[in-house]
C-alpha cells in the first residue's frame, strides 16, 4: 500500500527530538535502532538540512542482518534511508537509489523502487521494467520458502505507474500483473495502468476490488483509487466497507490528483459525513 | 396493544451471537434500523450497539453509530460510561456518536479528546462534533459559554499535525459559526471573528494541504454575508 508510513520502532507517537539530535543520530553507527529512528524522523519531517541527504545515502549503503533483539528488519537502516530518500525529493539520490534496486534484499529493493516511484525517477523505468519482465511465470511467481513473490512486484508496478511514461513497452509489462491470483498484484496493476493509460477499464477494475471479501484488499483499492484521483469512485469509495480514515485519505487523492465530474462540492460534502 | 419491546430481545441476541464479520454487519443493521425506526432505544439494546464499536468491524460499527444516534441523548451516558481507553478505533466510534448526537454533555470529552487522544480518528470526530453541539434548549449565557470553549478548543487544534485533523477542524468551525446569532449579541460577534480568523489561516498557502486549503476556503465562501 502506497502512503504507508513506517513508523518509528522507540516510541509510539514520535518523540519530539530536534533536527540536529537526528542528525547525529544518523551519524553515528553504535546504535542501529537510533539510526532507523533518525532516518524516518528526517523524512518524516521533510528535512531540508544540507547534511541530510548525505547522511541518508551514506545510510542507504548500510547492510545489517535482522536483530530480533532490536525489533527493527533486515537491513533496517537502509531501508528506511531509501524510504526517507524519497520523500525528501532529491534527484542526487538517485543513482544509490538504483544501485539498491539490484539489491539482493528484496524489502531494500520494495523501499528503492517506491522511493524511485516518489522521485519521478525517469531512469529508473528501464531497470524495473527488466525485473518485471519474465512476468507472472517468473518476478510473479511465489518463492518456494515464503510468501513472498519472486520480486517486489506491487511496488515496482506502482513505482511505473508513478513514474509516468505511458510507453507501449513500459504498459505491456505491466499488463500480465493485470490477472495476476493476488488481487493486490492486480490492483497494484490497475492502478498503474489507469495512470499511464487513463483507460476507464483499470478504474473499473479498482472499483470491483473495493467489493472484495477481504478488508486488506479494499483498503489496499482504496489507496489505489486515491493515488490516481478516479473521481468516478467517489460513489463505491463512500460505500464500501473500509475504515473512515483510509475512505478521507482516497478521496483527499481523488480531489487533490483527480480532475472532472463529480466535483469539489460533492467531493468535499462525501469527505465532512466520513469525519 | 403490542409490546414495543417483543421484537428487541432476538435482534439483540443476534448481535451479540454473530460469529463472522458479515453476521455482526446483518444483525447490526436490523438492530440499529429498529431504533433508527422510532422504536424506544432500551439499555440492552444501546449497550449490545456500544459494545460493537470495539469489534475491529469498520461496517458493523458505521451501523451501530447510526443506530446509537438514532437512541440520541439516552444513549449519551452509555457511551460517555464505555469509553475504552486502550483501543482507539472504539473510542473514534463512540466519540463520533456523541459528535452525532450533539448532547452538551459530550463537551468536556469533546475537548480532551480534540487536545490529547492519540489516535487522529479520534481527534478527527471531536472536532466535527463540537461544531455540531445542540446548544438549541440552554440559556443566552450557557449557550455562549459551550460555543466559547468549543471555538477554544478548535482554534488550538488548527495546529494539528494531521491534515485529517486541520479538516476536521475547518468543518467544526464552519458548522459553529453558522450557529451563532452576531446581529444579536456582541459576545457572538466576537467569536464570529476568532472562528473567522482561524477558518482564514488555514485557507492561506502555509497550510501545507491543498484539500485543507480548499475546504476553508468554500467555508468562507458560504460564510461571508450575502452581497
Amino acid at each position: 500500500m502506497a502512503g504507508e508510513e513506517h513508523g518509528p520502532p522507540l516510541t509510539e507517537a514520535g518523540e519530539p527530538i530536534s533536527e540536529a539530535e537526528a542528525l547525529r543520530r544518523l551519524r553515528q553507527t553504535d546504535d542501529q535502532s537510533l539510526q532507523y529512528y533518525a532516518a524516518w524522523w528526517l523524512g518524516r519531517m521533510r528535512s531540508r538540512h544540507p547534511d541530510t541527504v548525505p547522511l541518508l545515502r551514506s545510510a542507504l549503503r548500510q547492510r545489517q542482518p535482522r536483530d530480533p533483539g532490536a525489533g527493527v528488519e533486515h537491513n533496517a537502516v537502509a531501508r528506511n534511508a531509501a524510504r526517507a530518500l524519497g520523500k525528501l525529493g532529491d534527484g542526487g539520490a538517485v543513482s544509490d537509489l538504483l544501485a539498491a534496486l539490484e539489491d539482493d534484499d528484496d524489502g531494500l529493493r520494495e523501499a528503492a523502487a517506491r522511493a524511485l516511484g516518489e522521485l519521478g525517477a525517469l531512469e529508473a523505468v528501464a531497470p524495473i521494467c527488466a525485473r518485471l519482465a519474465s512476468g507472472l511465470a517468473g518476478a510473479g511467481a511465489p518463492m518456494t520458502n515464503s510468501p513472498k513473490l519472486q520480486e517486489p512486484c506491487e511496488a515496482l508496478i506502482e513505482a511505473l505507474g508513478a513514474i509516468g511514461v505511458a510507453d507501449p513497452a513500459v504498459v505491456g509489462v505491466i499488463e500480465p500483473f493485470s490477472g495476476h491470483d493476488r488481487p493486490l498484484v492486480r490492483s497494484a496493476a490497475a492502478r498503474a495502468l489507469l495512470q499511464l493509460t487513463a483507460e476507464v477499464r483499470w478504474g473499473e477494475v479498482l472499483v470491483e476490488l473495493l467489493e472484495h471479501a477481504q478488508l486488506q484488499v479494499r483498503r489496499a483499492a482504496l489507496m489505489d483509487l486515491g493515488a490516481v484521483g478516479w473521481r468516478p469512485a467517489l460513489e463505491p469509495i463512500s460505500a464500501t466497507l473500509a475504515e473512515n480514515s483510509l475512505k478521507l485519505i482516497a478521496l483527499r487523492g481523488l480531489v487533490e490528483q483527480g480532475s472532472g465530474e463529480p466535483g469539489l462540492e460533492a467531493l468535499l460534502g462525501a469527505m465532512d459525513d466520513l469525519l | 396493544m403490542t409490546d414495543p419491546f417483543a421484537s428487541l430481545p432476538p435482534l439483540i441476541e443476534a448481535v451479540e451471537q454473530a460469529d463472522t464479520a458479515t453476521a455482526l454487519l446483518a444483525a447490526t443493521t436490523r438492530l440499529a434500523s429498529h431504533l433508527a425506526g422510532g422504536n424506544p432505544p432500551a439499555p440492552a439494546a444501546i449497550a449490545a450497539l456500544v459494545q460493537v464499536l470495539g469489534f475491529n468491524n469498520p461496517g458493523a460499527a458505521v451501523a451501530a453509530v447510526d443506530g446509537l444516534i438514532a437512541c440520541g441523548e439516552t444513549a449519551v451516558a452509555p457511551l460517555l460510561d464505555n469509553l475504552d481507553a486502550h483501543n482507539y478505533g472504539a473510542r473514534a466510534w463512540a466519540v463520533r456518536a456523541l459528535a452525532g448526537i450533539g448532547d452538551v454533555r459530550g463537551l468536556e470529552l469533546l475537548e480532551q479528546a480534540l487536545g490529547g487522544d492519540i489516535g487522529p480518528s479520534v481527534r478527527r470526530a471531536a472536532a466535527r462534533g463540537l461544531g455540531q453541539l445542540r446548544c438549541g434548549g440552554l440559556r443566552a449565557e450557557e449557550r455562549r459559554g459551550v460555543q466559547e470553549r468549543a471555538l477554544t478548543a478548535l482554534e488550538a487544534a488548527a495546529g494539528d499535525g494531521e491534515w485529517v485533523v486541520r479538516y476536521a477542524v475547518v468543518v467544526g468551525l464552519e458548522s459553529l459559526v453558522h450557529d451563532l446569532r452576531p446581529e444579536t449579541d456582541s459576545t457572538e460577534r466576537d467569536l464570529r471573528e476568532r472562528a473567522l480568523q482561524t477558518l482564514t489561516q488555514l485557507s492561506q498557502p502555509d497550510e501545507d494541504t491543498t484539500v485543507v486549503r480548499l475546504r476553508a476556503n468554500q467555508a468562507l465562501g458560504r460564510l461571508a454575508p450575502a452581497a
